[in-house]
């Protein structure tokens, strides 16, 4: 159920950012069909990750107490990760893993709202949300999505104006996501008592956003369409994850950064590229210190006073 | 001599977040700046120049964060350092007395007093209380040239949703560095070299010339860079990005053979302040009566054992004289193995957290020191330079979108956003957007309301910290770390209130400004 909160923000530009967005409704409304036909197979796949995902999950929190177990976790993560993208290759490019991530940690401190100050004696906790219409995508990893929303009250007002007063209690909330480089799309079933997601995706170095919508589980008479545009996120581009090898091109691009003259060589006049056994020696060196290297040799050690 | 084939670059980058609490003298976060003077910054500032004393030519680059020098600026924090080595010298004293009947304990005590009071001559009658004149020296005579960080260690590839927040990390980064140099910074150091191609347009901006990026923002980039890390690459926007060089930074930080790991070296979880009788100590620990870290260590690794036997000097001397040996062999062989197969000569880039040296790895500096010597005195076929100088003598580069990455655990952003601190995310989003309001409805203010504005503008800062972020993921002084992301985007949000209703609490505006003084010249503008 949505919660209210006590807290009376609005926040102007993020509800014309949402009406603004609504013309790309109609673009969904075309690709919907082959989503929902996609669904069946997906939602089961994702239903056995999601258990698999679980179990790493709670091994990650246990284990948080030296650095060394956190990666190693991490290192587990990735391994079960790596067989799950595997499997699912023959399917479709559809969603692979999806997390529900609870409701803010911080729900406790959120009982008391405002602040408090006495002769200096400052309290402060973090508001519970702040009433505006938002959806956000950061990317955590290459191939994992960290997504993040909220609808202002008066939103929520507008939907139930609009669908009746049981509009949220006769559809359900769900995440699509556009992958805009590969020019496909693929949803996530939510819940209404998450405020944020991580999600995996399949290619990296690749453009996406987030629209939140909902789609109806019960006959509401006042809702015709079987997908109600919520908000969309902002636009991010996945890290890239491995050596692009396109050095199969045939030119190189320079630059003289004094002159800033650009010129290009051919491949065949640098002497590194001539001798093609190097170039990939220093990769294949970094790529095993990746692989068979304790991760903790790997990445900087952050070696700080904390 | 050997004639040279290649360069080797040194980047230390130096850093704490911002700890200024004048309101309390509980607060055992503050020791870690006074713990980095003595550890790390003297002893490199030492170290430095013995080096030119010597008339040994060097080359290292340093990045100096703005909140570590406006903590180094900062009178009360100098004072409170004074009175940290003032407790430590008369604890040594105490310590001579104590150690009387054991010779080799009785030398160590010698030397911490000795150290400490040396520590407090340097710091008040050589450098007046503020080294970052003496850091500033060593640029100014050639020998170092320090680089620029994010104003608050602000993680890029969080941040960028809101473009303009990324843009003051810089403009700030950029104007405290003048502030304390004298001139512009040609390069900077990305917070956690979290590298995003969306700030490239921001540094180009704003002066900086390069970056430095882990390895795979260079291997992983697009096209793929012919040389490696080997080479600097131009991003289609200038900026040139430094990757790191892999093999080097393994053998100076591995967990596990690492140079930091040699059995002579001091152990640094062997302290007096957990060792020594309870009432003997009490008044050297936390006021609170909690056992914390002195800096009186009096053993050394040993072996991985718990019978460890006390610290000898000499032997962590020869230690470090080894691997410095060692550690100009590894590149002298690196160096040969590429130079042949590269038009200019290859470029070994290798960055490190600064307080690695001396604070972790006592022996950092020392190390540091014989190997600067040894490069220039022995044989061997590279010389150490600056990003700058490399850029200035190879200005041809191949263009290459470098990739977004960071220097965290396993590359990304997983250290900064996971689900221990991902509820953190939209509060520093909303609060940015909500500067950014602020500039735009509040334009050209003066007066209180301007004051307001700017405190906003450093709250918002110090919210953005990657270093918040980063203790609440390794577990460690978690309160500390929520209770300052609550603090500043609880202040922040109070003051934006304030500032819309045209209410503004000029006690309350008064005391937090007091509290969070950082960048006293900072102007809210840069949101607009």
């Amino acid at each position: 159920m949505p919660r209210k909160t006590k807290d009376s923000e609005i926040v102007d530009v993020s509800k014309k950012k949402t009406v603004a967005k609504k013309a790309t409704t109609k673009k969904v409304d075309t690709k919907k069909k082959t989503t929902i036909a996609k669904k069946a197979t997906v939602k089961k796949k994702a239903d056995s990750k999601a258990e698999k995902k679980a179990s790493v999950a709670k091994k990650t929190t246990a284990k948080k107490v030296t650095k060394t177990a956190t990666k190693k976790t991490t290192a587990t993560k990735k391994a079960v990760a790596k067989k799950t993208t595997a499997t699912k290759k023959s399917t479709t490019k559809k969603i692979t893993t999806s997390k529900p991530k609870k409701v803010v940690e911080e729900k406790v401190e959120n009982t008391v709202s405002s602040t408090v100050v006495t002769n200096n004696l400052e309290y402060y906790d973090l508001p519970y949300r702040y009433n505006q219409t938002i959806v956000k995508v950061l990317a955590q990893t290459p191939t994992n999505l960290f997504i993040y929303w909220d609808i202002s009250d008066a939103d929520r007002e507008n939907f139930k104006k609009q669908f009746g007063d049981n509009f949220f209690e006769t559809t359900r909330p769900i995440l699509k996501i556009y992958n805009d480089t590969m020019h496909y799309d693929f949803e996530v079933e939510i819940n209404d008592f998450a405020n944020s997601w991580y999600l995996q995706v399949n290619d990296s170095k690749c453009d996406y956003r987030v629209e939140l919508a909902r789609r109806p589980i019960y006959n509401n008479s006042n809702i015709s369409q079987d997908y109600i545009y919520i908000s969309s996120s902002n636009e991010i581009e996945s890290p890239n994850d491995r050596i692009l090898f396109n050095v199969d091109e045939k030119m190189v691009y320079f630059r003289n950064v004094k002159t800033n003259k650009t010129f290009t060589k051919s491949f065949a006049n640098l002497s590194f590229i001539r001798n093609m056994g190097k170039i990939y020696n220093i990769y294949d060196l970094y790529k095993k210190i990746y692989n068979d290297g304790d991760l903790d040799d790997i990445y900087n050690p952050s070696s700080r006073f904390f | 001599m050997q004639q040279k084939k290649g360069y080797v670059s040194f980047v230390l980058h130096a850093h704490l977040p911002f700890i200024h609490h004048p309101e309390s003298d509980d607060y055992l976060e503050e020791s870690w700046l006074f713990e980095a003077i003595s550890e790390t910054y003297i002893p490199l500032l030492l170290n430095f120049q013995k080096l030119v004393e010597e008339k040994v030519d060097f080359r290292i680059t340093m990045s100096m964060t703005p909140p570590l020098l406006n903590m180094l600026d900062n009178k009360l924090l100098q004072k409170k350092y004074i009175n940290y080595l003032d407790k430590l010298i008369e604890l040594s004293k105490k310590e001579i007395e104590r150690t009387a009947g054991d010779a080799r304990l009785n030398e160590l005590s010698k030397y911490y007093f000795d150290r400490y009071s040396n520590d407090l001559h340097v710091f008040k009658d050589v450098y007046k209380c503020n080294i970052i004149q003496g850091f500033k020296h060593f640029q100014d005579i050639g020998v170092l040239e320090i680089i620029t960080c994010g104003a608050t260690h602000g993680y890029f590839p969080i941040l960028y949703v809101n473009e303009k927040t990324v843009k003051a990390q810089i403009a700030v980064g950029v104007q405290t560095y003048e502030k304390y140099f004298g001139r512009k910074p040609r390069g900077i150091w990305l917070p956690e070299c979290g590298y995003v191609p969306e700030a490239d347009k921001y540094l180009k901006e704003f002066g900086i010339d390069y970056i430095i990026t882990e390895s795979h923002g260079i291997l992983y980039a697009d096209p793929t860079p012919i040389y490696g890390t080997f080479a600097p690459i131009v991003s289609p926007e200038g900026v040139i990005a430094f990757g790191r060089d892999i093999e080097s930074s393994r053998q100076v930080w591995s967990s596990i053979n690492g140079y930091p790991g040699d059995f002579n070296y001091r152990e640094f979880y062997r302290d007096i302040g957990y060792e020594a009788d309870y009432d003997y100590i009490k008044p050297y620990i936390a006021h609170n009566g909690v056992r914390v870290h002195t800096g009186i260590k009096y053993y050394r690794i040993t072996g991985k054992t718990e019978q460890k036997d006390y610290y000898n000097i000499q032997w962590a001397k020869d230690s470090a004289e080894m691997q410095a040996g060692h550690f100009l062999d590894s590149r002298n062989a690196q160096i040969n193995h590429l130079a042949d197969a590269m038009e200019n000569p290859p470029f070994i880039l290798c960055p490190y957290d600064a307080e690695l040296y001396g604070h972790w790895w006592y022996e950092g500096p020392y190390w540091l020191y014989v190997l600067f010597k040894k490069v220039y005195y022995d044989d061997c076929n590279f010389q150490l330079i600056t990003p700058s100088e490399y850029i200035d003598k190879y200005p041809e580069m191949q263009v290459c979108s470098p990739c977004r990455s960071s220097w965290g655990a396993n590359g990304y952003s997983e250290v900064w956003l996971n689900p221990t601190n991902d509820y953190v995310h939209r509060h520093l989003h909303v609060a940015g957007d909500r500067m950014c309001e602020l500039a735009y409805l509040f334009p050209n203010e003066t007066g209180l309301k301007k004051d307001a504005l700017n405190q906003c503008a450093r709250e918002l800062l110090l919210a953005q910290s990657s270093d918040w972020l980063f203790i609440i993921t390794n577990g460690t002084m978690v309160d500390y770390a929520k209770k300052r992301i609550k603090d500043h985007i609880g202040r922040f949000t109070k003051l934006y209130n304030q500032i819309k209703k045209d209410e503004i609490d000029e006690e309350f505006l008064k005391d937090i400004s007091e509290k969070d003084c950082i960048f006293p010249d900072i102007d809210y503008m840069l949101y607009y």
